[in-house]
């Protein structure tokens, strides 16, 4: 038949290995073949543990676990308020393994993203980080991410939920591979003022000269890491990258050595606590994959979740463009809100209220310290974030009574925390 | 690249009639149109084809039947050299026994029709009543591009247009269509009719060589389709010097109009720049530009193949990306030293539409056994002798018989090097119960294979529909939901083949609607 046919079909069967391999991948846990499990197992939730448990798990001083994708790992390790003291005053460090990782490679990856990644691909040097979100034809969110450019042709996109099998769909026409790296890559955040120092003493030698978004490989205690200067606490902080079964030893030989700077392990509520100061949406918390919105009006476009991008105005041919130039003078009816609620004990809320009629849902809700308020990430139809006046019923818990407090609730333009040590370059190695 | 002479104002990617269809209207609008062929002829699916010289016959399409009048003269064909040798064929399904039934078409036959089925007449009257009454509904969609799905005004308009022409014709058709549409042929025929024969003629029909059997849900729709596909033209028709003479026709319409032709000049490339067309690559290098491209071939190879699926956003890649061509038919020309002589068919029917399907269950039989990569002994087939009514077709007394065999696998089991001749001797065999002495008449004869339909006549997967014409790739659905009104995502880039709405079928509507929308869209 028609010549250009032949590339298309090698491709096919290609995507077609790729597909096995990368779900034997994902299961690695699955007991035997599929006929053998019971009826319901093909649908249960997976248990998994991180390449760091064993050593996570020594340090829990309070038994507080939870679930992140399908993975244990602790709310708590030892004291909540402690571990925020650590954060913004010294450092922490965290297992941020549960993250899907996903390894893109081939020569036509550059090309590949720029269609993927809503709004096209500026370059991105080697080494380097960049956040990406990515949406489908209607323009509407699937995820967002962190791509990391690791070398020529060779890139690694970071992101809280599974896209593997959107990434490999759009695969289709490239001459590039997709694999599912998650089980195969562990991560671990140091993240807080001195997070510097503290790989410093670790042995990660010039650590101060990555600029925020760089990255490099390097070698601590004999094991090749590749250290990012990312993270989403607003403040100064890396994450490193290394070979799942090496991440036990780094785990041991940071908190060794670094634990005179006061380096200390921290769980995933102090994560949440840290992202929703830094004002950073969650995908599949504060914002629904665009697949996994059951009503249509839970897909929100980019702008409802990061106004600050200007997406739709790029022609080039990119997931969602043509939607989205189509979209560009209609405002999204919902967007995402950063909410201070006066009063200085923690409170719980969820309804957002205007004249007393509920026009959101606050989505992450947490008491930040830095401001000295009850914070949340809140989703709020635009108009009445337009015209103020947004009100909360808190709760609050005393004992086995609770009381409903009216609140007033403010839209904070800039997040609760973020500190200019974050983008400061060369990193402080003093406090 | 860039040379002079290399410029038009649109580019026609195809040369079956759908495309040149699309070129004619084009280049009536005074563009100026290139055809690219990468074959050494005109028509694709609708070709005439020599067996051995003196002989020829109708390639692959043998009759028309939904070629409307409007485009017919809107491109003055008739100055142009279409003629038709037969008009109304009628369709006559062979029973093995000698006594055939004429599918009436008149008061006369009709009365045949009672005195050889007396129990089926009254709801077979019915039936095709009720079809008719059907058809009549969705007609007026065939014949005008999709609505916008995206549109809720253009969906409004679109449902209460169909809902007032329900009105206007009593409730109880709309009733019953919106009964069909998840209906299958076969549990239909079943519930009305008791002749085997019959019912095997009428499911045969409405399949149209689908991948799918009789009791599929969605096929009794598809009889009301090709009864709305009918509506479109004025009868079954027999085009003279065979169907490759209305490609000849359309090409003539081209000519006369300064459009440009160019055969074995084969396409590998659609180049964009900036997401809007600009213009189609040779094998050979060369780069010929045009702001608007419009593809008569496979959707599925034009997008992916020649357009690529890096030029197209995910899902609309997907879209198309699952619509695999798997074409089901396969044709044998015979050229025969005499007539072939049917059992029991009267001689003014010679040049009639003979149906081989003698029973419900053996057409479903043949389509299980096609899904399984086989075909069954006795082949279910519809055979036309266009000599009868077309004698310059053969040398005098001598004449060529077309059959167009249903339910042939595109890979069969064993490969089709070591099958082919298998093949050949069941479908001769099978016509020799009807038409004894058939296989002693036999000078020359063609065998294609959905694979030689593909090489020889350049159909994707030798589809001739372009994909099956099934519920859910119909309207603004064919395609696919991303493509399903001839435009693409890409600006300048049009599709104008049987793929496209209204699907296959020797119309040239497709190719025409493409070409209206492509020439308002500019």
């Amino acid at each position: 038949m028609m010549t250009p046919e032949t590339p298309l079909q090698t491709e096919e069967t290609f995507a077609e290995t790729e597909r096995l391999e990368s779900t034997s991948e994902r299961m690695p846990a699955a007991p035997g073949p599929l006929e053998s499990a019971p009826a319901d197992a093909v649908f249960a939730r997976a248990v998994l543990t991180s390449p760091l448990h064993l050593e996570v798990a020594a340090e829990s001083r309070t038994n507080r676990w939870t679930e992140w994708n399908g993975y244990t790992v602790p709310q708590v390790l030892s004291n909540a308020d402690e571990e925020y003291r650590a954060l913004r005053g010294a450092a922490v460090m965290m297992d941020i393994s549960p993250l899907r990782k996903y390894r893109i490679a081939g020569r036509d990856a550059l090309r590949y993203l720029d269609r993927l990644v809503a709004g096209g691909m500026k370059p991105l040097g080697v080494d380097r980080a960049r956040h990406v979100i990515f949406c489908e034809s209607a323009g509407m969110v699937l995820g967002d991410g962190l791509l990391f450019c690791v070398g020529d042709d060779e890139y690694r996109l970071v992101t809280e939920e599974a896209h593997l099998a959107w990434l490999m769909d759009s695969a289709e026409g490239f001459r590039m591979r997709v694999e599912d790296v998650s089980t195969a890559l562990a991560g671990l955040a140091v993240q807080g003022p001195l997070s510097a120092v503290a790989l410093t003493q670790a042995g990660a030698a010039g650590i101060e000269a990555l600029a925020p978004g760089e990255a490099a490989n390097m070698s601590l205690a004999g094991i090749p890491v590749y250290v990012s200067r990312t993270g989403a606490t607003g403040d100064l902080g890396y994450e490193l990258w290394c070979d799942a079964e090496d991440a036990p030893h780094l785990w041991r030989v940071l908190l060794d050595a670094a634990a005179p700077s006061g380096l200390r392990p921290a769980g995933f509520a102090l994560r949440e606590l840290a992202r929703l100061e830094a004002g950073h949406p969650r995908a599949g918390q504060d914002y629904l994959s665009a697949f996994a919105a059951i009503d249509g009006r839970d897909a929100l476009p980019p702008a409802a979740i990061w106004p600050e991008l200007e997406i739709s105005s790029v022609r080039s041919l990119f997931n969602g463009g043509a939607a989205l130039r189509a979209i560009r003078n209609v405002p999204p009816s919902r967007r995402i809100v950063r909410l201070a609620v006066e009063g200085f004990e923690p409170m719980c809320f969820s309804a957002v209220l205007s004249d007393g009629k509920i026009v959101g849902a606050a989505t992450s809700t947490g008491f930040s310290p830095a401001l000295g308020a009850n914070i949340a990430l809140a989703i709020v139809e635009a108009e009445a974030v337009a015209a103020g006046g947004l009100s909360v019923v808190a709760e609050r818990w005393e004992g086995l009574s609770v009381v409903e407090l009216p609140a007033s609730v403010r839209v904070l333009a800039a997040p609760a925390f973020s500190h200019p040590r974050r983008v400061q370059h060369p990193a402080p190695l003093q406090p | 690249m860039l040379r002079v002479g290399n410029t038009f104002d649109a580019i026609v990617i195809g040369a079956g009639h759908n495309g040149l269809a699309a070129a004619a209207r084009l280049a009536q609008q005074g563009r100026k149109v290139l055809v690219l062929e990468a074959l050494e002829m005109p028509g694709g699916a609708a070709a005439t084809s020599q067996i051995v010289p003196g002989y020829a016959a109708p390639a692959v399409a043998h009759l028309v039947e939904g070629l409307p009048r409007r485009i017919e003269r809107g491109l003055k064909l008739g100055k142009h050299g279409l003629h038709y040798a037969a008009r109304d064929v009628p369709t006559v399904a062979l029973d093995r026994d000698g006594n055939h039934v004429l599918l009436p078409n008149n008061r006369k036959q009709f009365v045949a029709f009672s005195s050889r089925l007396p129990k089926d007449a009254d709801a077979y009257r019915d039936y095709v009543a009720l079809l008719r009454a059907q058809a009549a509904l969705i007609e007026p969609l065939l014949g005008e591009a999709p609505p916008e799905m995206n549109d809720p005004v253009a969906m409004r308009r679109f449902f209460r247009r169909l809902v007032w022409r329900g009105e206007l014709s009593g409730r109880a058709a709309l009733k019953s269509l919106t009964q069909t549409l998840p209906e299958s042929i076969g549990d239909r025929l079943d519930a009305e009719f008791t002749s085997p024969l019959l019912k095997g003629a009428l499911a045969f029909d409405a399949i149209q060589g689908g991948a799918e059997g009789p009791y599929a849900p969605g096929t009794a729709f598809r009889a009301v389709w090709r009864e709305a596909i009918r509506m479109q033209g004025r009868g079954l028709r027999q085009i003279s010097g065979g169907t490759g003479a209305l490609a000849d026709a359309l090409v003539a319409a081209i000519a006369s109009q300064g459009g440009d032709i160019r055969f074995g000049t084969r396409v590998v490339r659609i180049l964009v720049e900036g997401n809007e067309a600009a213009g189609v690559e040779l094998a050979d290098g060369t780069v010929l530009r045009a702001p608007l491209v419009i593809s008569g071939i496979n959707p599925r190879v034009t997008m992916l193949g020649l357009l690529g699926a890096d030029r197209l956003e995910t899902q609309a890649a997907m879209e198309l990306h699952h619509a695999k061509p798997k074409g089901t038919l396969a044709k044998l020309n015979l050229a025969l030293e005499t007539a072939p002589h049917f059992t029991g068919l009267a001689p003014e029917l010679q040049g009639a539409r003979l149906l081989i399907a003698p029973s419900l269950r053996e057409v479903d039989e043949a389509a299980m056994v096609c899904r399984e990569g086989g075909f069954v002994s006795e082949p279910m087939m519809e055979l036309h002798v266009p000599s009868v009514a077309d004698p310059s077709l053969a040398p005098e007394g001598q004449h060529v018989l077309s059959v167009i065999v249903h339910h042939v696998p595109f890979d069969v089991d064993g490969g089709w090097e070591a099958r082919r001749e298998v093949f050949v001797q069941k479908v001769v065999r099978t016509i020799g119960t009807y038409a004894p002495g058939i296989a002693d008449a036999m000078i020359a004869g063609e065998i294609l294979t959905p694979p030689d339909i593909e090489r020889k006549y350049g159909l994707a997967g030798g589809d001739w529909h372009q994909g099956d014409l099934r519920l859910d790739r119909l309207l603004g659905f064919r395609p696919s939901p991303a493509f399903g009104r001839y435009e693409t995502p890409v600006k300048g880039l049009y599709l104008c083949g049987a793929g496209s709405h209204p699907g296959g079928g020797v119309t040239c509507l497709p190719g025409w609607l493409a070409a209206g929308k492509a020439g308002e869209g500019e």
